[in-house]
């Protein structure tokens, strides 16, 4: 089998053959690879792992577009988690209020039902494991800190697997190379400190960019499929731009201080920069996109009770939060790492899906 | 007018204090079979009207020189315009509609649910935009019924959706607090059956800021125990079906909460989060409408719909109709003030409109088109064995209760009916466009408007007939 044979289809039709390949069995164990390395870093760290959580009477509202799973429990709806963000700061506070340092992860398992539209983003899984990461007594640029050295440890064990490596990124190079990826041949160390671009000023670099290479944007209508939209410095970097800059890069990079409008309630604003976010993206280089979403969050619950109101959301619903924060909120900051984007990174893959074994592709009926 | 002790005839509220001492809180919703308190979902309560002007004290004043019609008839060649050559196509919040007429967003009551496909698939035929109200997927389900007879979220969409014509029309649809408990607008955003829609630019989100009978306060409806059961996690209950027997529950849901930021960055997260649907608001009879006004078109709401203090209500306290809110036509200067300082967003204005007159004389004073309720419910049980009942005892909420239960299945008529309505506001507006000689509608001004009220002439800015 080579990369070019796999396709969503195949894991509804017969999965088995998929899931026995020796081909795709060095994905997985690259997986497990990945996995080991994480939670190597982080407890050598001193971060605390906590079990994932699945459900609870709430989860996070702030995921663009994606819908939440109710499930019946005792007769009352509870949630699957879209993601832990609202118990890492319950268990961040708590763990520090006991005497530890205040730093927790899970491998959190998170399932959204995300928009049909994102099952040809080759980044986007109904159910994926997101390594959520939290820590007090620091800000967003602590938490980058913290990222940037996971990222580069797993880089450096992966180094150590390159010959198994190398026959994934040989089978997936021709298919990588026309989603726009970079051909994988070595696992680069990246240096640390990773470049951290301002939401500004990665905005400019995409400008002057486009203005000097103009042919870029019928690049990114050839790999998306339509024009690209205005670039501007008030919303998000929409995913062609993202591409774009991911793709100009060659070692993995941040974006921070994005504009508000765009995230959950709980990434905290400026206090003398309003409508700037203190939040962070960190993006992988070669066209692989976003690996890490974080920030440093909200925890005064007057701030957060108006932050919701401006999404819509009803406070009864999160009343033991509020409540948590009212009377032990404290400063702390976090982020969210792709599991599976990592291992698509570190392995080449053209899309996600193929990092996992019975993936859920969003919209796709499959075992 | 009820008697004293000494048998004269007195204003003092003797009947409504009984009323409170029997009733107690029930007394002050107007379902109540008191005579005294009638209400057809929120019309015709006994002090209404009187208080302040509304758009009947405005008149439309044709001239006799027509400069527009000349031109037309150059363009027509060879024939005398007339109404039919009024061309009332209009673009609202972002789509196209055959002419500037909405069918409201209303909600879940049972009576108008029941109608509310037959109603959709009206609007969906004649090209006009419809809206959907809040509590719909709570109430009666999103996509398998609750309820057999009462149709569900997702028969009163369809029934829009697959019935309109040539890419005109729209659907919007609003999510409250506790729709949004369901997650309403995700759902229906990553919903298959919905994509074809989105993809057109069909749908509308429309959050809601407020209703015209109930400025202030939130959603109100009278359930029986079951379904007080059913949605006690989700509103507030009274009393608490849990630990009282009652024969029936109030069913509270809270208003929204916003400040001048709130407001902003909610409007401005929608559009980043849902962009391939338009972000409508609506909002009610506020006494600071035009900050309202400055702040939603400023960031971005494809729609304003503002609903006057006579706007419809499926149950509002009665003091509420009587008392709370500013009327219609101070919204409509709120609307003509932004149009001075140069704000284009599209407006749509409502309250207690029920004809081509009510269409035109918005226009004419800033709005983009206007938005009716009530009209589209009366239309839909419209049937001639409905009538004596209407006739006899006109507008007791219970009534129209009543009717629908006496007319347990609605049939198709009901889209006839409300097509023809639809058609006979249409031909009504053409024709007194064309008396001011205008041909298309974005023609109309103020300058077309008079009234026999100096004071409703300073405040809009239109002639006063008498001079």
């Amino acid at each position: 089998m080579t990369g070019k044979n796999i396709s969503p289809k195949n894991f509804a039709d017969d999965a088995f053959s998929v899931l026995s390949d020796p081909l795709m069995q060095k994905v997985y164990t690259a997986y497990d690879n990945v996995s080991a390395s994480m939670r190597e870093y982080l407890n050598g760290d001193g971060f605390l792992e906590y079990k994932s959580i699945l459900m609870g009477p709430v989860t996070d509202p702030g995921i663009r577009g994606s819908k939440q799973v109710t499930v019946d429990y005792y007769g009352y709806e509870y949630k699957m988690m879209s993601s832990a963000i609202l118990y890492k700061q319950l268990l961040t506070a708590a763990r520090k209020k006991a005497g530890g340092e205040g730093k927790i992860y899970f491998f959190a398992d998170n399932i959204r039902l995300e928009p049909t539209e994102t099952a040809n983003t080759d980044r986007h899984l109904a159910e994926f494991i997101q390594v959520d990461i939290e820590l007090a007594d620091t800000d967003h640029h602590g938490a980058m800190s913290v990222a940037e050295g996971l990222l580069t440890h797993v880089c450096k064990s992966m180094k150590h697997h390159e010959k198994e490596l190398s026959e994934i990124w040989g089978a997936f190079s021709e298919e990588a190379e026309v989603r726009g990826l970079e051909k994988r041949t070595e696992i680069r160390v990246p240096k640390t400190p990773f470049k951290r671009y301002t939401h500004k000023e990665a905005v400019d670099e995409l400008i002057s960019y486009i203005d000097s290479n103009p042919e870029a944007l019928k690049e990114m209508e050839k790999r998306f499929g339509f024009k690209p939209k205005e670039l501007n410095h008030k919303t998000e970097i929409h995913w062609e731009y993202e591409w774009l800059l991911s793709s100009i890069n060659k070692d993995p990079f941040f974006v921070y201080d994005y504009p508000k409008g765009s995230r959950g309630f709980y990434d905290r604003e400026y206090d003398d920069k309003k409508g700037v976010l203190m939040d962070f993206d960190m993006l992988f280089p070669g066209g692989y996109g976003e690996a890490a979403s974080g920030a440093a969050r909200e925890y005064e619950h007057s701030r957060i009770i108006a932050r919701m109101k401006e999404t819509g959301e009803k406070l009864d619903k999160y009343r033991w939060y509020l409540e948590f924060l009212k009377a032990h909120g404290i400063r702390t900051a976090g982020f969210g790492i792709g599991l599976e984007r990592t291992v698509r990174y570190i392995c080449g893959l053209p899309s996600i899906y193929m990092a996992l074994p019975c993936p859920r592709i969003p919209g796709l009926l499959s075992p | 007018m009820p008697k004293n002790f000494l048998g004269k005839k007195t204003d003092y509220p003797v009947r409504e204090i009984m009323e409170r001492a029997r009733k107690g809180r029930k007394s002050i919703y107007p379902f109540s079979n008191e005579k005294s308190k009638f209400s057809i979902y929120g019309a015709s309560m006994e002090h209404t009207g009187k208080k302040f002007f509304t758009l009947d004290n405005i008149v439309i004043t044709p001239p006799q020189f027509t400069p527009k019609r000349l031109e037309k008839a150059i363009e027509l060649i060879g024939r005398e315009p007339i109404y039919h050559d009024v061309d009332l196509s209009s673009r609202i919040g972002g789509f196209r509609a055959k002419m500037p007429l909405v069918q409201a967003s209303m909600g879940s009551p049972d009576d108008w649910n029941k109608v509310a496909p037959f109603s959709a698939r009206a609007c969906a035929e004649s090209g006009i935009i419809a809206g959907i109200g809040e509590n719909i997927t709570t109430t009666w389900g999103y996509s398998s019924r609750v309820n057999s007879t009462q149709p569900s979220f997702y028969d009163r969409s369809m029934a829009y959706l697959e019935n309109t014509a040539e890419e005109y029309g729209g659907l919007v649809i609003q999510q409250n607090e506790e729709d949004a408990y369901d997650e309403l607008w995700n759902r229906i955003y990553s919903d298959k059956k919905f994509d074809e829609y989105i993809q057109k630019g069909m749908v509308a989100f429309e959050i809601k800021g407020g209703q015209g009978a109930k400025a202030g306060m939130g959603g109100e409806k009278v359930v029986d125990r079951a379904t007080a059961l059913r949605l006690k996690q989700k509103y507030t209950i009274y009393p608490d079906p849990e630990h009282v027997i009652a024969d029936s529950y109030e069913r509270h849901s809270a208003p929204d909460i916003f400040t001048e930021e709130i407001l902003e960055n909610r409007i401005k997260k929608l559009k980043n989060d849902y962009p391939r649907v338009k972000i409508w608001f609506k909002t009610g009879p506020y006494r600071d409408l035009g900050d309202v006004i400055r702040i939603a078109a400023g960031a971005g709401a494809d729609n304003i719909t503002i609903d006057g203090k006579e706007g419809g209500t499926g149950m509002s306290p009665s003091v509420a109709l009587n008392d709370v809110g500013i009327p219609t036509i101070s919204c409509m200067k709120a609307i003509a003030s932004a149009r001075e300082k140069g704000v284009t967003v599209s407006m749509v204005s409502s309250g207690r409109m029920t004809g081509g007159g009510d269409m035109v004389k918005s226009i004419a004073l800033g709005a983009s088109g206007i938005a009716m309720g009530r009209p589209f419910l009366i239309a839909s049980y419209a049937y001639s064995h409905a009538e004596h009942f209407i006739e006899r005892e006109l507008y007791n909420y219970a009534i129209l209760k009543n009717i629908s239960s006496r007319i347990a299945k609605p049939d198709k008529r009901s889209i006839t009916f409300v097509k023809n309505m639809i058609e006979s506001i249409e031909t009504e507006a053409k024709l007194l466009i064309a008396s001011v000689g205008k041909y298309r509608v974005s023609d109309l001004s103020r300058e077309d408007l008079g009234t026999g009220s100096k004071e409703l002439s300073g405040l809009l800015g239109i002639k006063y007939i008498y001079e």
